[in-house]
């Protein structure tokens, strides 16, 4: 009942290449608006593991017309060889584990789950101040950032400023190398300092994070390469 | 075998798919259940001042998803391949999707949260559901196989299977527009483990 026919030629296309060549490389295309946004942690994982992806950003016009073929009437979705997949965080995990940045056990993998989740709780608490903060809400900010802004602020951070100490200051979140959660945190913290400068400064160990993240020479690159947005 | 205690509230809920991927995989697990009375003095102890906690030989992890994620995957209940265990994570994600939503009527109809719940259903609740519930009964229609994903019960299935059930004892006719999803909830209901599980477990809500 979806127009997809285009999406399902592709399929069986790389089903015959794979045949064809057993050895390649899968082919990946990311596709969301033309943002950061949910997508940037997966562009991160690809600059990081240097895989070449297509950077496939929707103008907004052709939303309708593509969400018709998206699994879950969402962006972004990932495809593998032409086959689908939905969800930010169940694709960052999936990019994540195959290039080697999820966490290097299964109990570091899981701490890195569980900070993922929890960032996700904080965002969706957040999201009614900081939508004022960008400006595409109206409300009274001053106050909203002292019933809602500051406390839910303080109360996610907090437990990230105590993971990264817990976790020996090293820089990064957990375990002793870049996962997907440091790239989350790092892009978030960009964003909101963009409209609302300063207002994490009280957690110098996630600043550190942070640091280390747009320090990695990787990433450092793909930064200074991206379309700039202000979310 | 690791020593394991899962501490969560006195319901099924979020902690609910933990427990029953423990009992499906055979692995034993100390069920702790925290009243609400006693919870204020255990919430610090805990890493993010939240239940559910699984303790691993002591080592506490948080965050319901990721718990049964660790538990699900050593014991082959989180898809077969790299893809299928993505297409679990990505089910899973879009219910929590669904449930913040619903949660806007639901958590006032159970009695957690203030409000009009009338009102709260006409605005959330219906729409919450058929966004959500047209997604399961196509994804149960191309996997095939009777479950979600793959060719045998992942955690994903213990999830939708419970919530479904919760809902449809709570709202009767709530889901009558979705006969694949109660089917769906029986076939998993029906696995020996589950049922076992089912008969003996505390009753709660």
């Amino acid at each position: 009942f979806r127009a997809c026919s285009m999406s399902r030629v592709f399929f069986y296309f790389f089903e015959i290449l794979k045949y064809i060549l057993p050895e390649t490389m899968p082919s990946y295309k990311l596709t969301y608006f033309d943002t950061q946004g949910f997508a940037e942690v997966s562009r991160q994982l690809f600059a990081l593991s240097d895989t070449p992806f297509e950077d496939n950003r929707l103008p907004r016009e052709e939303w309708p017309e593509y969400q018709k073929c998206t699994p879950f009437g969402k962006m972004p979705v990932l495809e593998v060889d032409g086959q689908k997949l939905p969800q930010s965080f169940a694709i960052a995990r999936f990019l994540a584990r195959k290039f080697g940045f999820a966490g290097k056990t299964e109990w570091e993998q899981a701490w890195v789950d569980a900070l993922g989740d929890q960032f996700k709780d904080y965002l969706n608490a957040f999201l009614p101040f900081f939508r004022v903060a960008f400006g595409t809400a109206t409300g009274d900010l001053e106050a909203m950032k002292k019933s809602d802004g500051e406390p839910i602020r303080d109360n996610f951070f907090g437990i990230l400023e105590k993971q990264a100490k817990d976790n020996g200051s090293t820089g990064f979140l957990v375990g002793s190398s870049l996962t997907w959660i440091d790239l989350i945190v790092a892009d978030h913290m960009g964003v909101v300092e963009y409209h609302l400068p300063h207002f994490l400064d009280g957690f110098p160990e996630v600043q550190r994070v942070r640091r280390n993240v747009i320090e990695t020479p990787k990433i450092k690159e793909w930064l200074e390469k991206r379309p700039e947005r202000p979310y | 075998m690791p020593v394991y205690k899962f501490y969560y509230f006195p319901v099924r809920s979020l902690g609910e798919v933990v427990r029953q991927i423990f009992k499906l995989a055979e692995v034993d697990f100390e069920d702790v259940r925290i009243e609400d009375k006693n919870w204020p003095e255990f919430k610090d102890q805990t890493p993010f001042g939240q239940m559910p906690v699984l303790e691993v030989d002591g080592k506490p992890i948080p965050q319901s998803f990721a718990i049964a994620r660790y538990i699900a995957s050593q014991h082959g209940l989180a898809g077969k391949t790299p893809f299928e265990a993505a297409w679990v994570d990505a089910m899973a994600d879009q219910w929590r999707d669904f449930r913040f939503e619903f949660r806007n009527y639901w958590y006032i109809f159970m009695g957690y949260w203030e409000g009009d719940a009338e009102a709260a259903k006409a605005k959330h609740a219906f729409s919450a559901r058929d966004k959500f519930y047209p997604l399961i009964v196509n994804q149960l229609k191309e996997n095939g196989s009777g479950f979600l994903v793959g060719d045998s019960a992942t955690w994903i299935d213990l999830l939708i299977s419970d919530q479904a059930v919760t809902i449809n004892k709570e709202l009767p006719g709530f889901l009558d527009a979705y006969p694949e999803v109660i089917a769906h909830a029986a076939k998993v209901r029906a696995i020996p483990q589950i049922a076992k599980w089912i008969e003996t477990r505390p009753e709660t809500r």
